[in-house]
């Protein structure tokens, strides 16, 4: 039953994981930044919502207050370092370097803020077992995760596909030139896509802390996990990037009947290059 | 309507095109010829505002735009069809239209999204194609359409014929001249088919080496034999 057990907390990683992807990929296919200080705002949703949740303000209100406030963050960096830069004309190289350094930055002060060691959020409800059957037991921290990740996927499908400026955003990423020529406003549109993907990302930024607690380096991983997802699932498809999530984080659960559990990043290392190798447009790559 | 005073532009450090003049009365369709690297391209990008002037004016109906941006040129009515590239490939058929019609076609447009369904049938029946999936020539249909969306009073094309089958590009470019007859639309059609171009033309520009070498009728293009000039 232990199979059961690791498949079903593959999924709760991996839809965590999956909205970190399709956020940081919905970013990366229409600006064509590689917005590592993503992995910052997701960790700063957290640490808003604990915060909160420490004053006494209900979780649901919490999360509010802290989509709100990674969404400011998301249009700060957006307007305040890449507009920036892309108005100076850098290169892609120098932009990766900024990112990465406002990431530094981020998580230092979350560090100099709060403390850099383990925080738990004080919400016992969150680490309450419930029995699936099976002997499988999750956490109502674990199936909220779950429901709020296929809500978020299911609502950025929504967004891009269904939504006027959602197809703006999608017209910008598609042909950034004709945008500009149209009045689509690439720039504008660009503010757009990192304020809505902050939000998105914010949301596993407080689930998955509810379970393993929050530290200010937590970001990282999470976000390397997610690049490989885009990737491996073909840059351009959210749904790709989803799924491939999923199946990287099952991966790495169901890898750990077979060996130790240091061994999981190589395996999500192991399916990068497989695809590197032998698919690197990705497994939902849009036919060009 | 459009009008270029002395324009020179360039890309780093070097010049492409210098003293490039030509005034265009509405309605007017100019054969913007020469061959590759001639410096067509750069003119209508520094027309358009997408490449910043090193000297001379632009103006449009008797107004100075060079210090306009990209969007506002657009929001006159300038607009430029870019070779190879004028649609958004991952986009359906009519999320292309609608977007650019969001943007672009008021109330009082020339050209709605049903206007562009009418005079490009094919379109309407492809509504829901992926955009980049299409054939050439439908694929520059669409292009076509997403220029015209709104109130064009001077539409810019460059190169729209490269990669149809020659049937396509005769009966395209008569949709362009009807168009531009019917709505007293100015249009500047860069080409490398220099009979098609000439065919719909009321006047001919050719250029070389950044600047233009001969401006006239296409009878005088004709009579005085324009291989000379490239």
């Amino acid at each position: 039953m232990l199979a059961l057990q690791l498949l079903c907390n593959g999924i709760v990683t991996g839809c965590a994981l999956g909205v970190v992807a399709i956020s940081f990929s919905f970013v990366y296919t229409t600006t064509k930044i590689f917005h590592v200080a993503h992995a910052g705002v997701y960790t700063l949703g957290g640490y808003i919502a604990w915060w909160l949740v420490k004053r006494g303000v209900p979780f649901v209100g919490a999360v509010a207050l802290a989509v709100v406030v990674c969404v400011a963050m998301g249009a700060l960096i957006q307007s305040q370092l890449y507009a920036q830069l892309e108005r100076r004309r850098e290169t892609h190289l120098v932009v990766l370097i900024a990112s990465l350094g406002t990431l530094a930055v981020m998580q230092n002060v979350i560090a100099a803020v709060f403390t850099p060691n383990i925080l738990r959020f004080d919400l016992p409800w969150a680490s309450q077992v419930v029995h699936l059957g099976g002997n499988v037991r999750l956490t109502w921290a674990q199936m909220l995760t779950v429901v709020v990740s296929l809500a978020a996927f299911a609502g950025l499908l929504w967004f891009a596909h269904r939504t006027l400026l959602g197809k703006r955003i999608r017209a910008v990423a598609s042909n950034p030139f004709l945008a500009e020529i149209t009045r689509l406003e690439p720039r504008t549109a660009h503010l757009y896509v990192m304020m809505v993907a902050s939000a998105v990302v914010c949301l596993p930024g407080v689930m998955v802390p509810l379970d393993f607690g929050l530290q200010p380096y937590n970001g990282v991983t999470p976000l390397l996990t997610a690049t490989i997802a885009m990737i491996a699932g073909g840059v351009g498809s959210i749904t790709g990037a989803f799924v491939m999530a999923v199946v990287i984080a099952e991966l790495q659960n169901l890898s750990l009947l077979f060996i130790p559990g240091e061994w999981s990043i190589g395996i999500t290392f192991f399916i990068f290059v497989i695809f590197m190798l032998f698919r690197p447009t990705g497994l939902f790559a849009a036919g060009r | 309507m459009l009008r270029l005073d002395g324009i020179e532009a360039g890309y780093g450090a070097k010049t492409v095109i210098s003293g490039v003049s030509f005034a265009l009365e509405p309605g007017q369709i100019l054969a913007f010829l020469g061959h590759n690297g001639a410096g067509k391209t750069t003119t209508l990008k520094a027309a358009m505002g997408l490449l910043p002037l090193r000297a001379g004016q632009v103006s449009f109906d008797d107004q100075r735009i060079d210090r306009l941006s990209v969007a506002d040129r657009v929001a006159l009515g300038l607009r430029l069809l870019p070779e190879g590239r004028g649609i958004f490939p991952d986009l359906s058929v009519a999320e292309n239209i609608e977007v650019v019609a969001a943007r672009n076609a008021g109330a009082n447009a020339m050209f709605s999204p049903d206007d562009v369904f009418k005079l490009f049938p094919v379109l309407e029946e492809r509504r829901a194609t992926r955009a980049g999936s299409m054939s050439g020539g439908q694929q520059q249909m669409l292009a076509l359409s997403l220029a015209i969306l709104g109130t064009p009073r001077c539409l810019m094309l460059d190169e729209p014929s490269i990669g149809l089958a020659p049937n396509l590009v005769e009966r395209m470019f008569e949709q362009v001249r009807q168009v531009c007859k019917s709505h007293a639309m100015t249009a500047v059609l860069v080409e490398q088919n220099v009979a098609a171009a000439l065919k719909i033309a009321d006047r001919v520009a050719i250029m070389n080496n950044g600047q233009i070498v001969f401006d006239g009728s296409p009878d005088e293009a004709r009579a005085s034999n324009v291989w000379h000039y490239f």
